[in-house]
């Protein structure tokens, strides 16, 4: 038999069977499309995740005071104070290194911002002028925080986008008065607004100069410094010279921990790509049982297909004809099933990211291919034991019993 | 047709055809085990949390400078115009109902030992400044010697407590007891050594230091304290104890610049959010299920057609409409129920494996997920039958014999 006749046959056989041959295919199809559904899910809570991250910086290290013996938990929750303070001129000291961009030291606080009669809490974020580009804000009107030496505490600030309609509704606010705990502040610009960023929104702080925070908070001490290294190879070489510098610095103590935003970017990465993974390991499952189901069918198909089979002995088919008869027929139906289940899950990716924008919800290729490629091999898998008992049947037998 | 009569009849179908029914069940029996053992790893996680967080106890408040919130956590912990005090902690001893009350700076010291003959040996660890309720609030034991003493509030005796982990890498097998040790540079005698602890949640509690809170304040050169952590008797509301809190407070500092966050309110959170995720868990589990219901519709539809005959002599004998749809969802809900069964018994198998092979991953068998399993199964092989039993249930008797 000629390939193309053996597809055609296989074809027939199909259509024969309308309402089997449609079961099998939603089964796969389910099993597929909840794979490509899943996947692309999980992909997409990843790409927003990077975007979270790349829009924080770009070449980003942040230095924190404070080091930890034990690796235990991300470098990040480390929220402990030190004997040694790190310093606005430890921020100068690791400006000077030659793998370093820009420098912002950060210090942050909670305190009550009030104009007029209306007051509320607020997050104070303490900077200079470099954070701006450091954590690609944008302004919306005025200038941001003035340059120059950042141990000159000017009582200027920049407000939030909610902040700003909160306090002074549709009211001018460059060049207004505030107070932010006990001091007063002239408003110089206002931030575009930004939304949620990793949980943190900006548009509901306050930025004002680092040593203006230091005092009002009464702290000697930065929280953090932000540093920008000068290019995606240099980031490596910046950790190492910012512990070099800063260590020089504190008498020989290594006492901050330095974190590149490609670690905890890596870190991300790698736990959300496990996760999809998983789940995506689980709806295969249910491809498995699709496996069954076809089997099943293939089963009493060729249990009620006896004679039809005996005919083709009597004419000449040899057993491997047979087989690849049957194991067309499965292969048929598995991928037009996965094909299908794509296209479904497909269209469920397209209808979750018009529902949630910012989730970019697109199948990843590897889990497509991977996805077909498991549903067309469980189908052929599953065949084998129909197709075997197809293939040995007794042609005068199994014609005989009609 | 007697409840005798039927059983035989819709089950003697399945026996007829062993090798369908049992690869019908199979598909049944893999999504029912998926579900379960998922749905184990899920709830065993969900116990596992919990006892984590609750082995300090569940009837602790906390109490943080500032009131915005981000991360779950104040901002004011950093940096607060209006801090929390000692005093604020000692005022704080007096609401009804606490019994305990401590104040908390976190911080990262170096901590050093000189054994003489030059051997010095220092560590970076983990500072607690804490009050000397500590112990008693969290429920964590002293192994040697005792914790800080109660001493007066703003110039308590520079002792120090050390975690089982920095006794161990500073003192070895020595006695650690009266000992002089420089923590952030400052003298320290070690009064006590804490009983070990392990990691809670990727932190090692054991990695730590205790010095009182005063002596804490004036190491890191503070205004204020970070966290104040009230016990309260665990007969009481803790509503109420919250509203006795905030009174006091409020009337300390003039406004309510402070956030109080009981754990229980916590625990709750973390609880539904971990609730959500076994349910999701399960669910996808769930798919599986769902394809096994697809084969069970399937292998019905096959069965309808090759029984024609046999259903057209059950209604030429006066079989009702109801009874043949009655045999034929019998049939598929029997087979859902085998496939329940059977997936049943390879989940816990599974799960008792699991929990064999990998003892610290938590696996909890919940009877609600196995109930719901065993529930949705069935109720798929009702659903699956449905179609198929009311295409035979309406044949034409005289047509269906015909086709013999």
């Amino acid at each position: 038999m000629r390939p193309r006749d053996n597809l055609a046959y296989a074809w027939q056989t199909l259509r024969s069977q309308p309402m089997r041959s449609a079961l099998m295919m939603l089964a796969m199809a389910i099993g597929v499309g909840s794979v490509v559904v899943l996947t692309a899910l999980g992909e997409g809570a990843r790409r927003y995740v990077l975007d979270q991250f790349s829009s924080l910086g770009t070449h980003l290290l942040i230095v924190i005071p404070g080091r930890a013996e034990t690796s235990g938990g991300t470098p990040g929750v480390l929220s402990g104070v030190t004997p040694r303070d790190l310093t606005l001129d430890d921020a100068a000291a690791v400006a000077r290194s030659r793998q370093v961009a820009r420098v912002a030291p950060l210090n942050v606080g909670a305190a009550q911002v009030s104009h007029g009669a209306r007051g509320r809490e607020a997050v104070i974020l303490g900077s200079t002028a470099e954070f701006l580009h450091i954590r690609h804000m944008r302004l919306a009107a005025g200038r941001f925080l003035p340059p120059g030496d950042p141990a000159h505490a000017a009582s200027v600030c920049v407000l939030g986008a909610k902040m700003r309609s909160e306090l002074f509704g549709a009211a001018p606010v460059l060049g207004a008065w505030l107070r932010i705990g006990d001091r007063r502040f002239r408003v110089i610009g206002v931030l575009a607004p930004q939304g949620q960023q990793m949980g943190f929104n900006t548009d509901e702080t306050v930025v004002i100069p680092v040593a203006a925070a230091q005092q009002l908070f009464d702290t000697p001490s930065l929280f953090r410094i932000m540093v920008e290294a000068r290019g995606r190879d240099s980031v490596e070489r910046a950790k190492i010279d910012i512990g070099e510098i800063l260590k020089a610095r504190h008498e020989g103590e290594e006492d901050v921990t330095v974190v590149t935003q490609d670690a905890i970017l890596s870190t991300f990465d790698r736990i959300l790509g496990a996760l999809t993974l998983a789940v995506a390991g689980i709806a295969a499952i249910s491809l498995s049982v699709a496996g069954i189901l076809i089997m099943n069918v293939m089963l009493i198909s060729v249990a009620q297909r006896r004679s039809e089979i005996g005919l083709l002995k009597a004419i000449g088919a040899t057993p491997a004809t047979i087989r690849r008869l049957f194991f067309t027929e499965a292969a048929l139906l598995s991928l037009i099933g996965s094909l299908l289940g794509w296209l479904l899950g497909w269209l469920a990716s397209l209808g979750i990211t018009w529902l949630y924008p910012t989730l970019h919800a697109t199948p990843p290729l590897w889990a497509v291919l991977a996805a077909l490629g498991m549903a067309l091999g469980m189908g052929i898998v599953f065949s084998l034991l129909p197709a075997r008992r197809a293939a040995r049947l007794d042609a005068a037998l199994a014609l005989a019993r009609r | 047709m007697r409840a005798r009569d039927f059983l035989p009849l819709a089950l003697g179908a399945l026996i007829d055809k062993p090798m369908r029914s049992f690869l019908a069940a199979l598909g049944i029996a893999v999504g029912v085990a998926a579900v379960i053992l998922l749905t184990a790893i899920g709830e065993g996680l969900h116990r596992f949390v919990l006892a984590e967080f609750t082995q300090f106890g569940t009837n602790i408040i906390a109490i943080q400078p500032g009131k915005t919130q981000t991360h779950g956590a104040s901002v004011g912990m950093f940096g607060s115009v209006r801090p929390l005090s000692l005093e604020d902690a000692e005022a704080l001893k007096r609401v009804p109902q606490v019994t305990a009350c401590v104040p908390v700076v976190q911080g990262n010291a170096e901590v050093e030992w000189s054994a003489g003959q030059g051997d010095s040996r220092s560590r970076r660890v983990t500072l607690y400044a804490v009050g000397p309720d500590f112990p008693r609030a969290f429920r964590m034991a002293v192994a040697l010697g005792s914790f800080l003493p109660p001493d007066d509030l703003n110039a308590p005796r520079a002792f120090a407590v050390l975690g089982a982990k920095v006794r161990q890498e500073l003192f070895g097998e020595l006695s650690p007891l009266g000992q002089r040790i420089r923590v952030g540079g400052q003298r320290y005698r070690v009064v006590g050594v804490m009983a070990a602890k392990g990691q809670v949640l990727g932190f090692d509690l054991d990695d730590t230091v205790y010095i009182p809170a005063a002596r804490g304040l004036e190491l890191f050169n503070r205004a204020g304290l970070m966290e104040i952590d009230v016990v309260h008797d665990p007969e009481a509301r803790p509503e109420s104890v919250v509203a006795g809190i905030r009174r006091v407070l409020s009337a300390r500092h003039g406004s309510e610049d402070f956030t109080i966050t009981p754990q229980q309110q916590q625990l709750e959170v973390m609880s539904s959010v971990l609730d959500v995720l076994t349910f999701a868990v399960g669910a996808l589990g769930g798919i599986s299920l769902l394809v096994g219901g697809v084969g069970i519709l399937a292998l019905m539809t096959i069965t309808v057609t090759e029984r024609t005959a046999e259903i057209g002599l059950l209604n030429a004998l006066g079989a009702g409409h109801g009874q043949i749809m009655a045999l034929f969802l019998g049939e598929s809900a029997g087979l859902a129920a085998l496939g329940g069964a059977v997936g049943l018994s390879i989940g816990l198998a599974l799960a008792q494996l699991l929990h064999l092979l990998l003892p610290d991953l938590p696996v909890y068998l919940s009877w609600t997920y196995i109930l719901a399993a065993e529930g949705v199964a069935f109720t798929i092989g009702i659903l699956a039958g449905l179609a198929p039993a009311r295409r035979a249930a309406r044949m034409d008797p005289v047509e269906a014999l015909r086709s013999e």
